[in-house]
């Protein structure tokens, strides 16, 4: 028997017209989190002279009895900084995110620095039942890194965003 | 005579109802009928048992079963075990009906306020990793034993399997916790 589990042993039938015996049935489920519904951010031909912004709406569940959780960003510049490289050029972005879907705006994470005491809605692991999504990732560049990104130039980067149970 | 038809008249009523009557009242009106008379004598020339049939069952060698810490919630987790059903009938046919401690004695287990829904299976014989899926509250009919000792201690040490699967669509939605639950299994005769 593991630690936690009620302590019931087993019982006999004894003989007779009917004989009845039971047992226990013990189980333990750890702490597991899924992040999904994640998509790519693309900014297209954006206008130099207006920051540039893209929310999206992910799928964060927790089977904690809390739900709670927290989030840990790391970008794919030096030192998992937020920044998008074309060669040897980079330009940063900022992250923010929200405990809830549907958001245009959400805190600050700072990369490699967890952000904590989320909770999420989401009752099922890929959010296929109940909510649809639980969560709100936003990527901002702001008008200044725009103007100094040059212009007909792809910059790409890897936004990673471990989630863990609290 | 009078000792030996008796006998044989309960054996005939066993049949027809699976109630006992009190000696005294086949002794009395119900014997003397021509009827039960022909088919009491019926019963003795065919060569019918001189005592009663004793109907009776007994469920042992139960353990508790632990899933223990599931680390993989995307595969079904089952426990099976063998265990010892006797059916003294002359068949050795029973019927099995499993309970748990959900509502409605549902089979679920439970951890605070949250609850796990498992499947119970049952064969007839021992080893087995699965069987025929028992439904809470509803007998399973038709099984058959072969242990020749009411606990198993002659003969096969067991002769039939107890199956509890935790279905993987269920753990990986589950919340996080120690859960626990009892099943009760009731065997009648058949």
């Amino acid at each position: 028997m593991f630690a936690g589990a009620p302590v019931h042993a087993a019982s006999q039938g004894t003989l007779g017209a009917t004989s009845t015996g039971s047992v226990t049935i013990n189980a333990s489920v750890p702490n597991r989190i899924q992040l999904t519904g994640l998509t790519d951010v693309n900014f297209t031909n954006q206008d130099p002279s207006v920051a540039a912004a893209n929310s999206q709406n992910v799928c964060v569940w927790s089977n904690t009895s809390t739900k709670g959780y927290y989030v840990t960003a790391t970008g794919s510049g030096a030192a998992s900084a937020f920044t998008l490289a074309n060669g040897a050029a980079t330009v940063p972005y900022a992250v923010e995110w929200a405990g809830s879907s549907g958001q245009a705006s959400g805190t600050a994470l700072t990369t490699a620095t967890a952000l904590h005491g989320l909770t999420s809605a989401a009752t099922n692991p890929t959010c296929a039942a109940g909510p649809t999504s639980s969560a709100s990732l936003i990527v901002r560049i702001s008008a200044v890194n725009l103007q100094a990104m040059q212009a007909a130039t792809t910059y790409t980067g890897t936004l990673t965003l471990v989630v863990a149970p609290e | 005579m009078v000792a030996t038809n008796s006998g044989a008249s309960t054996a005939l009523h066993n049949q027809l109802s699976g109630q006992a009557l009190a000696p005294s009242r086949w002794s009395g009106g119900l014997v003397r009928h021509p009827m039960v008379r022909l088919l009491a004598l019926s019963f003795l020339a065919l060569g019918a048992p001189a005592t009663a049939a004793s109907n009776k069952v007994r469920i042992t060698s139960l353990s508790d079963l632990n899933f223990g810490a599931l680390a993989n919630l995307a595969a079904d987790a089952v426990q099976s075990e063998s265990l010892c059903l006797f059916a003294d009938t002359n068949t050795n046919g029973y019927n099995i009906t499993a309970t748990g401690t959900g509502p409605g004695g549902a089979f679920q287990l439970s951890s605070g306020a949250s609850a796990m829904a498992y499947e119970v299976q049952w064969s007839s014989s021992a080893g087995q990793n699965s069987g025929s899926a028992l439904a809470p509250n509803v007998p399973l009919s038709g099984q058959v034993s072969t242990a020749t000792q009411q606990a198993c201690s002659n003969g096969p040490a067991s002769s039939a399997s107890l199956i509890v699967v935790l279905r993987a669509a269920t753990l990986s939605s589950a919340s996080a916790g120690t859960y626990s639950g009892v099943l009760t299994l009731l065997v009648g005769p058949e």
